[in-house]
């Protein structure tokens, strides 16, 4: 039968690649994009020799520097004569479904050296679909002996987080200025950082970007439970040794986390909500897992609220109050407010695995909150037996040194299904 | 959406000196409207990038872009993706092309060529018949000899 | 819209009756009408009127020619006193082949001299680094001193105006300098201009290779700009340029905001410098495409003159009167014309032309009809010529000042492309400036979705382009004209001579000359167009002078795009 055939024939595929045939690799990799016959198979196998390679994650908007950074990068690991894989993703349209890929030449001279290989992938407007086919690219570079791959995000919507879980250290690339950077943290992309690099260092607005960044950093510090605090870097991608800064980042990260962390992540966050929790997760891989709830979750999306950090029975989630969440008297509508503390609710309630819905919910509100409030939302469990649960929500509004302002506090009661 | 077996991969690129680009670029955003893959470069593209760059990519069509003498070195081109193995992918050339030179870019193995007054409809029409084309032939390729069991 | 008040005077009423009769008969006759809008966006009525004219009515409600803000034109006498430079482009082949063709050119009218390299020295490569099939087939092969001299054999640079086309690093003056040196010819009384030295726009546009990185460039045209006006007092180190833009697909209401907003970046970076505005800004001249939008490119001139009048007056601070002039030069757009019936392409030629004489230009290039195939046959070139003699002489185009001032329509629609124009202005100014914008990418995406929409316009016949999609003949085939390309063999010869001058040069003294290059890059209080000059007198060709520009300067890229 043609299936079996053109099954075989993605087996053979892998051989090859796993041979070192750059032909086949591409073959593969289109395979992987079209969910062609033997794809998943091929897939889960390269995955199962994966775990050697390191993957950095680069996120960055059109004009952020983000090229250049990935230029340099590969100008150094080639001169330490490692291989260097690029996988550069591209939104596509949502209405064609068509896509211009234009990254990898935006990578200058580096994209011809024998020991690069740079696949452009596009996003094809559903998200389950690039996150397989570029997991699959990933796993399959990296068991065919790839050093470093290097996965290229272009940052602008909730999909960079699911592909930013690929990686094993995230890189957000702004650009000096403080508006991108305010953009990228409504956006979200900042929760997913793991270095911050603020390009075209040699400005004299870079280093004052840099020190305020941080300073924005540090009330995340503050509120989250992380292993490794993001780190801010400036960086001179154009000259020669200005991109230490960053590979120390990197490499820091690497050493903090372990390798292979992607893998562990990928298994939590793949596995649904639905079904028992995997046991000895890090602090990461509980944000993934909670992450790639909350992207499910419509509401969550539309407020913009965003997962900090979790764990078995707790949740920490954010959200900037902007227009959307405004009442008529020009504060923030209770029901924001209550809809942040609810998710939170709804994330620690169900993190265990058994889905939970909420049967009862009581809000406080202790303080007013103004347009551009950076608020958030901590949910503990109160108590849990089979079949019901109790949890405290505070929510805060962070503040340099500790004094937090008690915003509001929520109690909810859920009742766990089978 | 539209509804395809495969999503056909277009490189459109210009080699050689000249920089005028408009027109690449529109045929990209058009193949682009029309839901294919386009991987699109700015011009002076060396021969050697090219090839790496087709091959990485795994195209079913190439489309050069030529409006002054550059199409003088696209038989260079297809004999250096014959090979790269890559023979089953479909080049066109689009642009400027005086007559007697077409004729020595078809004998050289390129499919079409596409002069000014062509409209994008027909342009990405055929572009997605010949990528499909070269998808099939793809298959047949040694490559995919090798490794039929 | 009659936009005057209701008025007891019978003459007004009289007037008002006669346009509603007009209005009606109009209506009834005209049947289904269409609406035309020009490429710039802007509708445009069947009829002007006084009431159309904002300023109608008011006593010189224009100006006079040569006194601000010129809409009338820059000088007082215009192209009655002294007609326009008749500076046609030329570049093709060997320095040979150039050179005869230029003083052939000459011979029957040309003025002045403009040369365009090939390709290959934009890329920044020597001969011997390229492809030969693709050797001067779009310009002259001058990779160094000896072969700029040759181009210029029997021209006088002292007395004639010669414009090199060439970005940073400016390697074609540096060898043209290097050339008059040699003749003893003295550096102050050299005139031209350093074409197209405008880095911004080819980063946008991609026409000419921008060689060095965006920062670098940057740089060495400052650098350019200081150097020239301290060693070649007459010369125009700095040209402007909106011809690539609108050839990329600009509006025309765009490409003169974009140039005018690049000339303003320009300035504000020579003033950051330390430079006073009216020691540099009579040196600032302009390069623009002439489409075949008739009026609106007239239009476009005149409200262009204006606006740098009052911009380099109000933002740019200049004080003196010369500063606040709108020099530009004008070429008819190879865009517009047609591989179709390629002998349509005189009529395109002519009335591109009329239009860059109305509206003010001071130096103009006409295309050769075969100009869409490769560079002019003899033949082209010559007619090419011939069509501005004949608009001069025979069509007396000089005779009067700004003949169309005054017009109903022509006055309104610089009014209205005026406004447009300072709108877009504010879009840049909005992204940061020019460079911020065409960094980001900003402007190649506005010019790109103007692209799609003519090709849209084209598509759907809403714009009819004669032999292509309308009036179509059979036989177009017989009429294109066999394409000629450089002798080969001639080239060879070209090359086996380079090859054996650079065999007789002293490593020694090229790699001094590197050294200096090198030395002026890293010190930003060095003159790098200086060094290139140097360079180019110890010999060096214009591959080594940018290979070594580049590394210290960084590779120019290709910026965002699509």
């Amino acid at each position: 039968m043609a299936n079996d055939a053109s099954a075989a024939s993605a087996a053979a595929l892998s051989t090859m690649a796993l041979a070192g045939d750059r032909r086949a690799i591409a073959r593969l990799l289109t395979l992987f994009d079209d969910d062609g016959p033997g794809a998943r198979d091929a897939a889960a196998a390269f995955a199962a020799k994966a775990g050697r390679a390191r993957i950095v994650g680069v996120t960055g908007v059109p004009g952020s520097g983000k090229s250049s950074l990935v230029n340099a990068l590969l100008g150094v690991w080639l001169g330490r004569g490692l291989q260097v894989a690029v996988v550069a993703v591209d939104p596509s349209s949502p209405i064609t479904g068509g896509a211009v890929l234009g990254d990898r030449v935006r990578m200058g001279e580096h994209g011809s050296h024998p020991n690069v290989f740079i696949r452009s992938l596009s996003a094809r407007g559903e998200l389950g679909g690039l996150s397989r086919a570029t997991r699959a690219a990933v796993d399959c570079f990296d068991a065919v002996g790839f050093d470093r791959v290097i996965v290229e995000t272009v940052g602008t919507g909730q999909s960079e987080t699911r592909i930013a879980a690929l990686a094993d250290t995230r890189v957000v690339v702004c650009p000096p200025g403080l508006g991108d950077a305010v953009q990228a943290i409504k956006a979200g992309t900042l929760e997913i950082a793991d270095v911050l690099a603020v390009s075209k260092g040699d400005l004299p607005l870079a280093e004052q970007t840099a020190r305020e960044m941080r300073e924005m950093l540090g009330l995340r510090r503050a509120t989250s439970e992380q292993a490794w605090k993001p780190r801010v870097v400036v960086v001179k991608a154009l000259q020669p040794g200005g991109i230490e800064d960053l590979l120390s980042a990197i490499e820091a990260h690497e050493q903090a986390i372990g390798p292979g962390q992607r893998l562990r992540q990928a298994a939590a966050a793949s596995s649904p909500a639905q079904g028992a929790a995997p046991a000895a997760m890090d602090a990461a891989a509980w944000r993934a897992r909670l992450a790639s709830l909350a992207e499910r979750d419509g509401l969550c999306a539309t407020l913009g609220i965003s997962v900090l950090a979790g764990g078995p029975g707790r949740a920490e989630v954010a959200m900037t109050v902007d227009a959307r969440h405004m009442n008529f008297n020009g504060g923030c509508h209770g029901g924001a407010i209550f809809a942040l503390a609810d998710s939170a609710f709804g994330l620690a309630s169900n993190s265990h695995g058994p889905v939970a819905v909420g049967i009862d919910a009581h809000i406080t509100f202790q303080a007013g909150v103004a347009a551009g409030d950076f608020l958030v939302a901590r949910a503990s469990e109160v108590h849990r037996t089979r079949k019901v649960a109790v949890y405290r929500i505070d929510v805060l509004r962070p503040a340099p040194g500790g004094a937090d302002a008690a915003i509001s506090s929520f109690t909810g009661t859920v009742y766990i299904k089978a | 959406m539209t509804t395809l077996d495969f999503r056909p991969r277009v490189l459109v690129t210009k080699i050689g000196l000249d920089g005028h680009d408009r027109g690449s670029r529109i045929v990209a955003a058009a193949c682009r409207d029309a839901g294919m893959e386009v991987i699109y470069t700015p011009p002076w593209q060396s021969i050697a990038a090219v090839v790496k760059l087709a091959l990485e990519e795994d195209v079913d069509v190439v489309g050069i872009s030529s409006l002054a003498t550059d199409h003088l070195i696209v038989p260079k081109l297809m004999r250096a993706l014959r090979e790269a193995g890559l023979g089953h992918i479909v080049v066109v050339v689009g642009g400027i092309v005086p007559d007697n030179e077409e004729a020595m870019l078809l004998e050289s193995g390129v499919r079409e060529v596409f002069h000014p007054g062509s409209t994008m409809d027909e342009i990405t029409t055929r572009i997605r018949a010949y990528a499909g084309e070269a998808r099939r032939a793809g298959q047949n390729s040694p490559l995919a000899q090798e490794t039929q069991p | 819209m009659n936009k005057r008040l209701e008025s007891p005077l019978t003459a007004a009423h009289a007037a008002s009756d006669a346009k509603a009769r007009w209005q009606r008969e109009y209506g009834e006759t005209i049947g289904a009408d269409r609406k035309v809008t020009n490429v710039s966006g802007i509708a445009i009525q069947p009829l002007y009127g006084s009431d159309d004219w904002a300023n109608y009515g008011q006593s010189d409600p224009l100006g006079y020619p040569g006194q601000p803000d010129y809409t009338r034109g820059i000088y007082a006498t215009m192209h009655r006193g002294r007609t326009w430079t008749q500076r046609q482009l030329i570049g093709l082949g060997t320095p040979d082949d150039y050179n005869t063709r230029l003083l052939e050119i000459m011979a029957r009218g040309a003025t002045a001299v403009s040369l365009i390299p090939c390709n290959s020295v934009y890329r920044g490569y020597d001969m011997s680094s390229v492809e030969p099939e693709l050797l001067g087939t779009c310009g002259v092969v001058v990779n160094n001193a000896e072969h700029m001299a040759r181009c210029l054999e029997g021209v006088d640079v002292g007395e004639i105006s010669c414009a090199m086309n060439d970005p940073s690093p400016f390697t074609l003056l540096a060898f043209m300098l290097v050339t008059a040196e040699r003749r003893g010819i003295d550096w102050n009384k050299i005139t031209g201009t350093s074409n197209q030295s405008d880095y911004i726009s080819h980063f946008v546009a991609n026409h000419m290779f921008y060689r060095l990185s965006l920062p670098g460039a940057r740089r060495v045209l400052m650098d350019h700009i200081t150097w020239c006006n301290e060693h070649v007092p007459r010369w125009n180190p700095m040209s402007v340029v909106g011809q690539h833009m609108q050839q990329a697909g600009a509006t025309p209401a765009e490409a003169m905001a974009f140039t005018l907003a690049t000339a303003v970046q320009n300035a504000e970076d020579c003033i950051a410098r330390g430079m006073d505005p009216d020691h540099f800004l009579p040196r600032f001249t302009f390069f623009f495409d002439i489409s075949m939008g008739f009026f609106e490119e007239v239009a476009k001139f005149r409200a262009g003159r204006r606006i740098w009048a009052r911009l380099a007056r109000e933002r740019l601070g200049a004080k003196d009167p010369r500063s606040w002039r709108f020099k530009f030069h004008g070429q008819t757009s190879g865009v517009d014309l047609t591989r179709q019936q390629p002998l349509n392409n005189i009529a395109r030629v002519t009335a591109q032309a009329m239009a860059g004489i109305f509206g003010g230009l001071q130096s103009l290039h006409t295309d050769s009809y075969d100009e869409v195939f490769s560079t002019p046959s003899e033949a082209g070139a010559r007619i090419a010529v011939a069509t501005q003699n004949i608009l001069r002489e025979e069509a007396h185009l000089t005779d009067v000042i700004d003949p169309l001032g005054g017009s109903f329509y022509v006055e309104s629609l610089t009014d209205e492309m005026e406004e447009r124009i300072v709108s877009i202005m504010k879009t840049i100014d909005d992204a940061g400036g020019m460079y911020k914008a065409v960094e980001s990418g900003l402007v190649q995406r506005m010019i790109g979705a103007s692209a799609m929409r003519f090709q849209q316009r084209v598509e759907s016949g809403e714009q009819v382009i004669v032999g292509v999609n309308a009036y179509r003949a059979d036989d177009d085939a017989a009429t294109r004209p066999a394409v000629a390309r450089p002798d080969a063999a001639a080239m060879q010869r070209h090359l086996d001579a380079f090859a054996a001058w650079k065999a007789e040069r002293s490593p020694s003294s090229v790699n001094a000359a590197l050294d200096g290059l090198t030395h002026a890059a890293e010190d930003e209080q060095r003159n790098v167009f200086g060094a290139v000059v140097d360079a180019a007198r110890a010999g060096l060709t214009n591959e080594e002078i940018c290979t070594r520009l580049r590394r210290d300067l960084g590779f120019g890229q290709p910026l965002a795009f699509v």
